[in-house]
């Protein structure tokens, strides 16, 4: 219904209208209710009161040594069978994504090749595998190669066959995934800038906690490289890169 | 006396580094004879000479790196010329030990005979 002087509405269908013969979209119940007759009736209904019902019940139970009493449920749910319980599949599915499955040869105190980023080449004792992203906790020992206590991938690494015994290193349990992600600090830009990526970010600065933790790990690992059989070489192998040589083929290579 | 100059911790030093990754030609595009396929290069790796030893190297990230004329902005590092496009090694080719790889962005008609890198990573071993 167009008032008079709006503006020409767009044509639209009546509220009812004939599908086909004798038929209409929407039927007379369907339609007391989209007129919204009930709303105004004037007749409101006095809700009941319910009486809250109890949903145990106290029920006697025979025998001597039974207890005399048991709670039975007032009411039992309905049993459905086996194939509704298809429909109590959440409608959002949870991702749950498992963490990656360490490569067998990779176990606490074994040492790792850093084959990209900042460190790549370096040798690292690989301390334990963290539990909510699956990253490996390495350490260089920082004295040696200067590599903190990092997080790696995975298939960022070749494991050696060397091993460094890592059972009496204690490994704090602030060590975390936590711990380890990166705090991104928003910096203001200030004017023109060259190159945003050089002057955008403040420069990375070791906090204290860090350095305690890694004098802590450090001093352990430091030691059992010491106990080990061949630490006069192992030193001098943590503190050199691993790289391909002039006929060094990786496929050809026992790490 | 003239003071000494500082003496550098050489264990950070990036000369130090050594190549991480083997050393590739890419020797054309997989083809029959007159017609190719840009899409998917075929390099031959150094020191691979058989399938069995090319199968180590698929899955392995490759990459062309490249030089032009105009600086280029490179993430936390100052502008440079060096470009690269990286690509993955996809399946062996042939016999003796080539092997298939395909890039974000096919590579040029100007790297054939060119280095390309096979980094070591994604590892397996």
């Amino acid at each position: 219904s167009q008032m008079a002087g709006a503006k020409k509405a767009t044509p639209r269908f009546r509220r009812n209208y004939e599908l086909a013969t004798g038929v209409m979209r929407f039927s007379a119940a369907r339609l007391y209710h989209k007129r919204g007759v009930a709303l105004c009736k004037k007749t409101k209904i006095a809700k009941k009161a319910v009486a809250p019902t109890a949903k145990f019940v106290t029920k006697k139970v025979g025998g001597s040594k039974n207890g005399g009493e048991r709670k039975v449920l007032a009411s039992k749910g309905a049993v459905y069978l086996k194939e509704d319980h298809v429909l109590d599949k959440p409608a959002k599915v949870a991702r749950n994504p498992k963490v990656q499955t360490l490569r067998k040869n990779i176990t606490p105190g074994t040492v790792l090749i850093i084959l990209a980023g900042k460190h790549k080449g370096k040798r690292v004792v690989f301390l334990k595998q963290l539990e909510k992203t699956g990253l490996l906790l390495v350490t260089g020992p920082h004295k040696l190669n200067n590599v903190p206590l990092r997080r790696i991938a995975q298939s960022f690494v070749i494991a050696t066959s060397t091993k460094v015994d890592v059972s009496g290193v204690k490994i704090p349990e602030t060590l975390t995934d936590a711990y380890f992600k990166r705090t991104h600090t928003k910096v203001e830009k200030k004017g023109e800038q060259a190159n945003i990526f050089a002057s955008g970010h403040q420069d990375y600065k070791v906090s204290e906690q860090r350095k305690t933790d890694q004098k802590l790990v450090d001093k352990a690992v430091l030691a059992s490289i010491k106990k080990h059989p061949e630490h006069k070489f192992l030193r001098g192998y943590f503190c050199t890169r691993f790289s391909i040589r002039k006929n060094q083929a990786p496929h050809n290579m026992i790490f | 006396m003239a003071e000494a100059a500082p003496i550098v911790a050489r264990k950070n030093d990036p000369a130090l580094n050594g190549r991480l990754y083997v050393k590739a030609v890419f020797s054309g595009f997989t083809r029959g004879q007159r017609n190719q396929n840009e899409t998917s290069s075929i390099l031959k790796l150094d020191g691979v000479f058989n399938k069995n030893d090319a199968q180590w190297y698929v899955g392995k990230r490759v990459v062309y790196v490249y030089k032009a004329h105009n600086k280029k902005n490179v993430p936390g590092a100052a502008p440079s010329r060096v470009r690269c496009i990286w690509g993955r090694v996809t399946r062996s080719h042939g016999n003796t030990g080539s092997v298939r790889a395909k890039f974000h962005k096919n590579l040029p008609a100007t790297a054939l005979g060119q280095r390309i890198r096979v980094m070591l990573y994604p590892s397996n071993i």
